[in-house]
């Protein structure tokens, strides 16, 4: 192989891929909390498990916003990031947790006390909270999707993936304290079994499709799945994404049945693999080269 | 305010604009200097108003502030405390009063004034002041332990001195059309007055469509702005020029008429090398239409023979040129490829279209003179000069010139001054015969041969070089071996860094210095051989201080002024009042005085000069300077900061009208055998050792001793540097580091990708090379497509070692550690040594452990590879 | 109304960043942030191969993503085109940083600034009168040298680079420089245009 392939060249000043490192392990914490969070309110929200549903407020309404204090450079400021919703989904994200975590406990205590009698403006609330929880959900790969600049980010499969594992994550919460809790019957573990099997295939299938659609998208998307699979982040990426995220728990579920233990390890599995995927879409985001001679020539 | 209201770049901040002159390198770049309102320099702009940088200033002359803001600068006279010295350990510095510091300086370098001035080394390199690199002369001593004329032009000033009677050299960038750049990064990256000459020959390039050849092992800059690079084996483009010639010459692509009437090729030498004279000393030439012999004046020779062989006066003799075409009959393409690896077609399309661009014939019409046109030129400095038989090298490139009758000609290979003082001063001067005189000494006179050697560096054994300082550590390695009847014990240092810039491993250096009884170091900021100091007399920056100077101009002439921009941060003082204090306490003023009327020209004009007696502040001499060029006072270099204009076409083109060039240098043979016989007469014991062959008055294709090492030393290394690295210390400053690391080409240990491959090794071995000469040095490889497959390049920036500057990043070793120091590499003419060496590479499994601390080059490139580091 | 914006003549361009320092300088930037940079690329396989210099600044693109994606309102483009980031509005979110394709911007943070040149935690004079201009924690990025823009003058690694190989000017203006060259020398190519972010730069070659 001749040097005319543009390798990864850090912050040199070769023309070359270029690792994005403004978002790293604090914002993807983030982002795994608020779309765990609003996943789990969800879930849990559909079979009346108000436990699950504070864990999800708590998991959206502390654990994110504190990881994004965490990452933001001027925290004094943060309240600014609401500021432009008509373009940019980061203003949108904020509004919606704004929305989301109020109106979430709104729906949580009209559970507990029924305050709303059933009525109109019960509905109301728990429509805003899961329209919001929906938002939640998404608009973290919607901000991803929307720019060009990371090829492996640019599609529109990223808040679809985004959306599946929050609801992975929430599934996995949800049977996992549900279970623990002995609060939920046992036709709705059945239920939650049965959705946590089914999402951990469609999860696979949306990866698989957005690795496939990387690979074969643009030269950054192929370097970037190339990182994942072949060089630096393969380890964690088949051990921790794909092993302990998606086929253990499918292994578990299948086999092990409703067993405490096995339900513990793969919720424990998914949540690890959900976690490293965020932490992992981040790691292996890179920018393309400016402007390439050689590639004008023919020669890449 | 709301931040985009605000000012916030420094040019447009309150404040003022001071014209001063760059010193980032040693050249005259003239700048502005923003100060604020607060006294805070804060932006350096080129100076738009000078022809030569046009505004514009190179990477290091925009760096420039943080060299006047350095933390680690002498902020005051310190003197030493721990008597333990070497490279890495404290000297423990102790503050102490100018006074105590000039009676300490005094006191010791007194002993050794009385005893033997011999024994004073001073290393005194400010290239600006030549007055302060002088001052050993006024007590008479020539030693030199600086590393000027090794790693700069040892041959190449002398070899100018003799075909230009310049110091230096260019190509005409205002006409030439097809520029040959051999080992060189003119007009794009080294060299002569880099940010100007790039500037040029952009413009060049761009408007005027001149095509470049490159020639070198490495793709540089300037090989990768050509329009054609041709890699070359080191050490070899002495063989590749003679190959050009061998074509030109061959298929008539010849200015014969510039070889007839303006040059000695005519001239008939004997067997014995020497021209053939009558009895008057006047030469004969051959007249090829009266077929016989008349003298070189005679108004009646119909055609000056070029070649033939003939008998005259009873020699048997032959024109020079016929001389030079013998030589070349064994330099065909095919037979110096063996040598170069430059493919034989490559040599000849290159000649041919280097004859065509040349324009045989033309002329142009500037300033009333018609001038022959010749706008293709061949172009060479270091890495092409920097040979054992550095004379023959030079000389080789020159007679590629001369064939197309370039030489000083619009368009072609034009000779470039290094100050000429006066504005009307022309710097040739006619010699004998009809011919010009030969400068050779373009930095002084050497002083008279002696036995036993009154220079540790055996200066006066070159009566043609510049100064040979390697061979300061082969005779301090074996003085008997000399006859050396003394041995140095103080050195006086000033804006020099021996330790860094010498050839030969580190450990005899350190050894020199180590065994020194004072040293004395004026400098700005801690180096390695400040590290050594016992005293340090700090001097003040150039942002604080006074001068004048025009050093070599590639284009331009004139005085450029550097005036305070600044109150001196510290307690420092200037090199002048340094040297005048100094010089008072050893009674030294009215010999130095004269001195610097000489050196500076001074002497010309009567009111100028300098008074016995008298001390002179830096701009007092720098108000002469100022004057002595145009007559204007300093008020009027304060108003417009320099002289700069335009070289004038008189003193730029053919100065040396109506006198005959040296295509033959008979003083090769004159000097030989001169120097032979002051040999014998003094009984000098290495007179059999003396490298006798590389006098010759025309260049041979005969091998240079790199080529003979034993072979397991299987590659050619050289060491290289780039634009941000030009000429003098950066590496300590942040700007520059921050974009040379982040060159790959400054991070590793270059060699081809092929070789690599073949050698079993891959990109990011820690890998270990030494040469026959010393060594090792340890470093990652990388392989590339960007060298030859015989060479290893390794950049300046792995050369600096661990010391109290802090701001350097050591790396694996100093390449010049594994280069030759001895008589044997070393040019017998000129005293240039080789500056390439064979080598053998290793690969190690891990780092040395003084890799392994911190503060290293690999640390920080690691850092950047990561990605972004500090965001 | 103009559109300022530069173009980069490759065959001048010698990579010797005289350009990178003389905005440091200008600019005060800390150690290790740049807001111009040029890279090299080499290709072809010994002895047929080429290296070519790749000046590279903010793109000052006509449809910024940078702005579009940032939340706060930081990132806006002044009237004549130069896109500036509010140092008093940025929060430092990333978002503008990591949608930019050009990999342009960088986060200024207080540890970077206190550490200083010399990373000595001991900051020059120079460093004083310059770093106020930072807010610890925001983007910053290229502005085109705004002030000098407003004064009249070229940026600063404009005027400085030895060989003109950045040509600055409103492309508005039919006959301003960058039009003129491009024109002279048959157009040029925008990077990455497959991202449509309409940059106002243009490679000549």
């Amino acid at each position: 192989m001749s040097n005319t392939d543009a390798p990864l060249v850090g912050d040199s000043f070769k023309l070359g891929y270029r690792f994005q490192n403004f978002w790293d392990v604090p914002m993807a914490t983030a982002f795994f909390f608020g779309e765990l969070g609003a996943g789990t309110f969800l879930i849990s929200m559909y079979f009346d498990f108000v436990a699950g549903m504070i864990f999800g407020l708590i998991s959206t309404g502390v654990g994110k916003p504190l990881f994004h204090l965490t990452h933001m450079g001027v925290p004094a400021k943060s309240w600014r990031a609401m500021l432009r919703p008509d373009r940019s989904w980061i203003s949108r994200g904020l509004i919606s947790i704004m929305v989301f975590v109020p109106f979430g406990i709104l729906v949580v205590l009209d559970q507990t006390f029924g305050w709303s009698g059933g009525g109109a403006v019960g509905k109301l609330i728990q429509l805003i909270a899961v329209a919001a929880a929906l938002l939640v959900m998404t608009y973290q790969g919607f901000a991803m999707s929307h720019s060009s600049s990371i090829a492996l980010w640019n599609t529109g499969l990223m808040p679809v993936s985004s959306m599946a594992y929050a609801l992975l994550g929430g599934a996995a919460v949800t049977l996992l304290l549900g279970s623990a809790l002995n609060s939920l019957v046992d036709a709705d573990l059945v239920l939650l079994q049965k959705l946590l099997l089914a999402l951990l295939v469609v999860t696979l299938a949306i990866l698989l499709s957005l690795l496939h659609a990387a690979y074969h998208g643009t030269r950054g998307g192929q370097q970037s799945v190339t990182l994942l699979i072949k060089e630096g982040f393969s380890l964690p990426f088949y051990t921790l994404v794909l092993g302990a995220g998606i086929l253990l728990p499918l292994i578990l579920l299948w086999l092990g049945g409703s067993a405490l233990v096995s339900i513990f390890v793969a919720a424990t599995g998914v949540l690890v693999g959900f976690f490293s995927y965020r932490v992992l879409i981040f790691k292996a985001g890179v920018y393309e080269p400016q402007i390439s001679f050689a590639a004008r020539l023919g020669l890449h | 305010m709301s931040s985009s209201e605000r000012v916030v770049q420094n040019s447009l901040k309150p404040g003022k604009w001071v014209r001063s002159t760059c010193k980032m390198c040693l050249h005259s770049c003239t700048n502005l200097i923003h100060v604020t309102d607060d006294g805070v320099v804060n932006k350096i702009e080129g100076d738009p108003s000078n022809p030569s940088n046009n505004g514009k200033l190179c990477p290091k002359g925009n760096a420039a502030i943080m060299r006047h803001y350095d933390p680690q600068r002498f902020k005051q006279p310190m003197r030493r405390t721990n008597p333990k010295k070497g490279p890495g350990v404290d000297p423990k510095w102790e503050p102490i009063s100018w006074d105590e510091a000039f009676d300490i300086c005094a006191r010791e370098i007194g002993k050794s004034l009385k005893e033997d001035p011999r024994k004073i080394l001073p290393s005194l390199e400010d290239f600006q002041k030549m007055h302060i690199w002088t001052w050993p002369l006024s007590f008479g001593n020539f030693n030199c332990f600086q590393s000027a004329g090794t790693i700069c032009g040892g041959a190449y000033h002398p070899a100018n001195g003799y075909i230009h009677a310049s110091f230096a050299s260019i190509n005409d960038v205002k006409y030439c059309n097809y520029w040959i750049n051999d080992g060189t990064g003119d007009g794009f990256s080294s060299h002569l007055h880099a940010a100007a000459s790039s500037y040029h020959m952009a413009n060049a390039r761009v408007d005027r469509g001149m095509k470049v050849v490159t020639v070198e092992p490495r793709l540089s800059i300037s090989g990768a702005k050509s329009e054609e690079w041709v890699p070359i084996k080191p050490a070899t483009d002495r063989q590749f020029a003679l190959s050009l010639s061998h074509v030109l010459i061959n298929e008539g692509l010849c200015d014969w008429k510039f070889l007839k009437q303006d040059t000695n090729a005519p001239y008939l030498v004997g067997e014995d090398g020497l021209f053939v004279r009558d009895n008057d000393g006047e030469i004969w030439v051959w007249d090829a239409k009266a077929d016989k012999a008349k003298l070189w004046s005679d108004e009646t020779i119909g055609d000056f023979a070029l070649t033939g062989e003939f008998e005259v006066a009873g020699k048997k003799c032959k024109p020079a040129f016929q001389r030079f075409k013998d030589i070349l009959d064994g330099c065909s393409p095919e037979e110096m490829e063996k040598i170069t690896t430059v493919p034989p077609d490559t040599v000849r399309h290159i000649a041919r279209e280097f004859a065509e661009a040349a324009q045989i014939g033309a002329t142009i019409e500037i300033d009333g003179r018609t001038l022959p046109l010749r706008p293709a030129a061949y172009n060479y400095y270091r890495g092409a000069q920097g040979r054992k038989k550095g004379m023959q090298a030079n000389h080789s490139y020159k007679l590629v010139n001369f064939l197309v009758g370039n030489i000083d000609a619009p368009g072609g290979h034009l000779g470039v001054n290094l100050d000429e003082k006066t504005i009307d001063w022309t710097r040739c001067e006619p010699g004998e015969c009809g011919m010009m005189k030969g400068e050779p000494h373009q930095l002084g006179v050497v002083p008279p041969m002696s036995y036993p050697p009154n220079e540790y560096h055996l200066l006066s054994y070159f009566p043609v070089g510049v100064n040979p300082p390697h061979l300061n550590l082969s005779v301090w390695k074996d003085p008997e071996q000399f006859g050396m009847d003394y041995k140095p014990d103080v050195m006086v240092i000033c804006h020099s860094n021996p330790l860094w810039a010498m050839q030969g491993p580190r450990a005899g250096w350190f050894d020199i210095m180590r065994n020194m009884r004072f040293i004395v170091c004026c400098d700005i900021i801690p180096t390695e051989t400040t590290d050594f100091a016992d005293v340090i007399l700090p001097s003040s920056d150039v942002l604080e201080t006074w001068n004048m100077t025009m050093i070599e101009p590639p284009f331009t002439e004139g005085q450029c002024l550097r005036q305070p921009a600044v109150e001196a941060l510290y307690d420092t003082k200037s090199e002048e009042e340094i040297f005048y204090e100094l010089s008072e306490r050893l009674e030294l003023v009215d010999s130095w005085n004269n001195v610097i009327n000489m050196v500076l020209g001074f002497h010309q004009v009567p009111e100028l000069m300098l008074e016995a007696g008298k001390k002179y502040s830096d701009k007092e001499i720098a108000e002469r300077k100022g004057k002595l060029w145009n007559g204007k006072d300093l008020d009027w270099y304060i108003e417009h900061g320099h002289s700069s204009t335009w070289r004038q076409s008189k003193k730029a083109y053919r100065p040396w009208e109506g006198m005959r060039l040296l295509f033959y240098i008979e003083d090769m043979v004159t000097i030989r055998e001169d120097l032979k016989v002051k040999m014998k007469e003094k009984g000098v014991p290495f007179i059999d050792q003396w490298p006798w062959d590389d006098y010759q008055p025309l260049p041979t294709p005969d091998l240079d001793p790199i080529h003979q090492e034993p072979p397991e030393y299987d590659l050619y290394g050289f060491f290289f540097k780039d634009i941000q690295m030009n000429f003098g210390e950066s590496l300590s400053n942040p700007w520059i580091k921050d974009i040379v690391y982040r060159d790959p080409v400054h991070t590793s240990i270059l060699l081809n990708s092929g070789t690599m491959q073949a050698k079993g090794l891959e990109s990011g071995d820690i890998i270990r090379l030494e040469s026959p000469h010393g060594g090792p040095i340890y470093g990652r490889v990388a392989g590339v497509e960007t060298m030859h497959p015989d060479a290893v390049g390794v950049s300046n920036s792995l050369s600096r070692i661990r010391t109290e500057n802090r701001a350097v990043r050591h790396a694996g070793g100093h390449f010049n550690d594994m280069l030759p120091y001895d008589l044997k590499n070393t040019d017998g003419v000129t005293g240039q040594p080789e500056t390439a060496c064979r080598v053998k590479i290793t690969k190690v499994d891990d780092w040395p452990e003084s890799l392994k601390q911190g503060g290293t080059v690999y640390q920080m490139v690691d850092e950047i590879a990561k990605g972004k580091g500090a965001h | 109304m103009a559109r300022m914006g530069m173009v980069f003549d490759l065959k001048r361009c010698i990579g010797c960043n005289a350009c990178v320092i003389g905005c440091k300088q200008e600019n005060s930037l800390p150690d290790g942030v740049f807001f111009t940079k040029t890279l090299s690329e080499d290709y072809g396989v010994y002895p047929s191969v080429k290296r070519v210099y790749i000046p590279t600044l903010c793109n000052h693109c006509e449809d910024a993503p940078c702005e579009k994606v940032c939340p706060s309102g930081a990132t806006y483009t002044r009237d004549d085109g130069i896109v500036m980031v509010d140092g008093e509005k940025c929060i430092g979110c990333g978002s503008c940083a990591v949608a930019c394709p050009y990999d342009q911007r960088s986060q200024v943070s207080k540890a970077m600034l206190d550490r200083g040149l010399f990373g000595e935690g001991q900051l020059t004079d120079f460093e004083k009168q310059g770093y106020e201009r930072f807010t610890p924690g925001t983007v910053i990025k290229c502005d085109f040298c705004s002030n000098r823009v407003d004064a009249g003058l070229d940026p600063a690694c404009v005027v400085t680079c030895p060989t003109n190989a950045r040509i600055f000017g409103d492309f508005d203006d039919p006959d301003s420089k960058p039009n003129r060259v491009m024109r002279e020398r048959g157009g040029g190519q925008t990077p990455l245009a497959e991202k449509n972010t309409k940059p106002k730069v243009y490679y000549i070659s």
